[in-house]
C-alpha cells in the first residue's frame, strides 16, 4: 500500500511537472517528422488515407499533430503568382461585396485544383489542409482568419485580413500555428519560394504570435492577459520569422517608431526560449549613409529574460535591428533628439 | 471399472457437445445477421456527377473511390449504426449512417466556400522612411 500511495504521488508530481514544461517541448517529435517525411510522395486525392498514414502509427494527439504539420509544411508550396493574382482582385474589389463574392467562389476553384494537381496554395489553402486532416485524425483544428505584419507591409493598406492560421486544441488546450511562415520564405534576391521550415511556427508562444498577428476574432489571441487593440498591433516593433525561434515574448520598446534624447538609454527587453550567450547578441545600427554593428553596452540574462540597453550619441534619424548570432530578430526606428538642457 | 469409466467419458463427451452446439449456434444466427450487406451509391454536386470522391467506413481502415460516372460499390458489407466519410477537396465532408432499410446512397455534395487570402513572410530587413 506504502508503496502504491508513493508511485501515485511519484506519478502525479512528474506528470504535472512535465506538463508545466512548454507543455510539449519535452515530447520528441522525430518519430512523427520521420513519418512525414516517410510519405512526402503522397498526393492530396484522398485526405483520409493521407491523415491515416501520417497519424496511425503515433500515440498522442500531439505527434500527431506534428506529423500532420510537418507533412503540410514540407510538401505544399507557396504559389506566389496565385497569391499575387488574389490580392490585386480583393483589393479591387474591396467595396464591392457582390464582385468579392463572385471572385471568390471562382477563386476557390482555382485553389482547389491547383492544390490537388500541383500541391501549391496560399495560406488559407494552408490552414485548410491543416484542419481537414487533423479533423480526420480526430483532432479540433480550427481556421483563424485575422491581420498579420511583414517588414515589407505597407501598414496603411492593413484594412481588410490578410492572413490566415491554425489553433488547434491539444489535450484540452489551445495552441496557435502558423503553417503558412513556418513552410518557408521567398528567397530575398529571386522572390522564389523556398522550403525552410521554421520550428518557432509550432505551437508558439501566444505572446511572442501577437506582436505580428491580429485576430479578427479576438478569442484567438489565446491571452489571458490584456490584448494589444489594433492600434498597438500597427505600431508595433517588426519581428521576423527567427524571433519565433528564440522567443516566447517580445515586450520594449512597445513601438516600431521611437523618439528618444542622445545619451538617454534605450531598453530591449524580449523573453528566451533557452539561453544564449551574451556575445550572441548584436544591434545593427543603420543610418542615412552608415551602417555599423555594436555590441551593446549592456546586456542581461536573468531567468531568460534578456534586457539590452543602448545609447545614441548623436541627434538623427536610426534604424536598429537586433541579432542573435546571424538571425535577424527585430527593427525598430528611432529619431534622436538633442539632449535636454540641464 | 473400466466401463463405468467409458460411459462416463461419453456422457462428459455428449454434454460438451450439446454445451458447444447450444453455445454457437445463437452466436452464428447473431453474426449472420450482422455481417450486413453490400452498399451501391452515387455522388455528385450541383453540376452532376462527381468523380474521385473517397468514400470510408468511419474507424476502419476500408474505402473506396467514386468512378467516372460518381457510382460506387463499397467492398465491405455494412451494418445499420456504420457511418460512411465522404471527402472531397474543396467540398465539405459529409457523413452517412446506415440504416437498417440503406442500400442505394445518393449523396449530394456542396462546395466549401473558404475565403482566400494570404501574405508571405520575409526577412527582408526593415527600412524606415523617416530621414535626416
Amino acid at each position: 500500500m506504502k508503496v502504491f500511495i508513493r508511485y501515485t504521488f511519484l506519478f502525479i508530481f512528474v506528470f504535472q511537472s512535465n506538463a508545466q514544461l512548454a507543455d510539449f517541448k519535452s515530447i520528441d517529435f522525430e518519430k512523427a517528422d520521420a513519418i512525414a517525411l516517410e510519405y512526402k510522395d503522397e498526393t492530396l486525392h484522398n485526405l483520409p488515407d493521407l491523415s491515416s498514414k501520417l497519424t496511425s502509427n503515433l500515440t498522442t494527439d500531439a505527434a500527431r499533430f506534428r506529423a500532420i504539420f510537418k507533412w503540410v509544411c514540407s510538401n505544399v508550396a507557396n504559389d506566389y503568382y496565385l497569391y499575387s493574382k488574389n490580392k490585386r482582385k480583393r483589393l479591387r474589389y474591396k467595396n464591392d461585396s457582390l464582385r468579392l463574392k463572385d471572385w471568390n467562389y471562382r477563386f476557390n476553384k482555382i485553389v482547389f485544383e491547383k492544390l490537388l494537381d500541383d500541391r501549391k496554395t496560399i495560406c488559407t489553402g494552408y490552414a485548410y489542409l491543416i484542419k481537414e486532416l487533423a479533423n480526420l485524425a480526430g483532432i479540433d483544428c480550427e481556421i483563424v482568419h485575422g491581420f498579420a505584419r511583414t517588414s515589407t507591409m505597407n501598414i496603411k493598406n492593413l484594412d481588410v485580413p490578410n492572413h490566415s492560421w491554425n489553433a488547434v486544441k491539444l489535450n484540452g488546450k489551445w495552441y496557435l500555428c502558423d503553417p503558412t511562415w513556418a513552410s518557408g520564405i521567398p528567397n530575398p534576391s529571386s522572390a522564389q519560394f523556398e522550403f525552410q521550415f521554421n520550428d518557432g511556427f509550432f505551437l508558439s508562444d501566444p505572446h511572442i504570435f501577437s506582436v505580428n498577428h491580429f485576430p479578427a476574432d479576438e478569442k484567438w489571441f489565446l491571452l489571458e492577459d490584456a490584448k494589444p487593440t489594433f492600434e498597438a498591433f500597427l505600431e508595433a516593433p517588426i519581428i521576423y520569422g527567427q524571433a519565433y525561434a528564440h522567443f516566447n515574448s517580445h515586450n520594449a520598446p512597445q513601438k516600431l517608431e521611437n523618439t528618444v534624447r542622445k545619451n538617454e538609454a534605450v531598453i530591449f527587453k524580449l523573453q528566451l526560449q533557452k539561453n544564449i550567450q551574451k556575445e550572441d547578441v548584436t544591434l545593427v545600427v543603420e543610418n542615412t549613409f552608415h551602417e555599423y554593428k555594436v555590441k551593446p553596452e549592456m546586456v542581461s540574462i536573468e531567468n531568460l529574460s534578456l534586457t539590452i540597453g543602448h545609447k545614441f550619441t548623436a541627434t538623427g534619424y536610426y534604424d536598429v535591428h537586433l541579432y542573435i548570432k546571424k538571425d535577424l530578430i527585430s527593427s525598430y526606428s528611432f529619431e534622436v533628439k538633442k539632449a535636454t538642457s540641464k | 471399472m473400466k466401463t463405468q469409466i467409458t460411459f462416463t467419458r461419453k456422457l462428459w463427451y455428449v454434454t460438451i457437445l450439446m454445451m458447444v452446439a447450444f453455445a454457437f449456434s445463437p452466436m452464428y444466427g447473431q453474426s449472420t445477421a450482422q455481417q450486413g450487406k453490400t452498399i451501391k451509391g452515387i455522388v455528385s454536386n450541383v453540376h452532376g456527377p462527381l468523380e474521385g470522391v473517397n468514400i470510408i467506413l468511419k474507424g476502419a481502415n476500408e474505402g473506396t473511390v467514386s468512378n467516372k460516372k460518381g457510382e460506387y460499390t463499397f467492398p465491405v458489407a455494412l451494418k445499420p449504426g456504420d457511418v460512411l466519410l465522404f471527402s472531397y477537396l474543396g467540398y465539405r465532408s459529409v457523413e452517412f449512417k446506415i440504416k437498417p432499410e440503406t442500400s442505394f446512397i445518393k449523396t449530394v455534395m456542396s462546395d466549401e466556400v473558404i475565403e482566400f487570402m494570404g501574405d508571405l513572410n520575409t526577412d527582408k530587413r526593415y527600412k524606415s522612411k523617416r530621414k535626416n
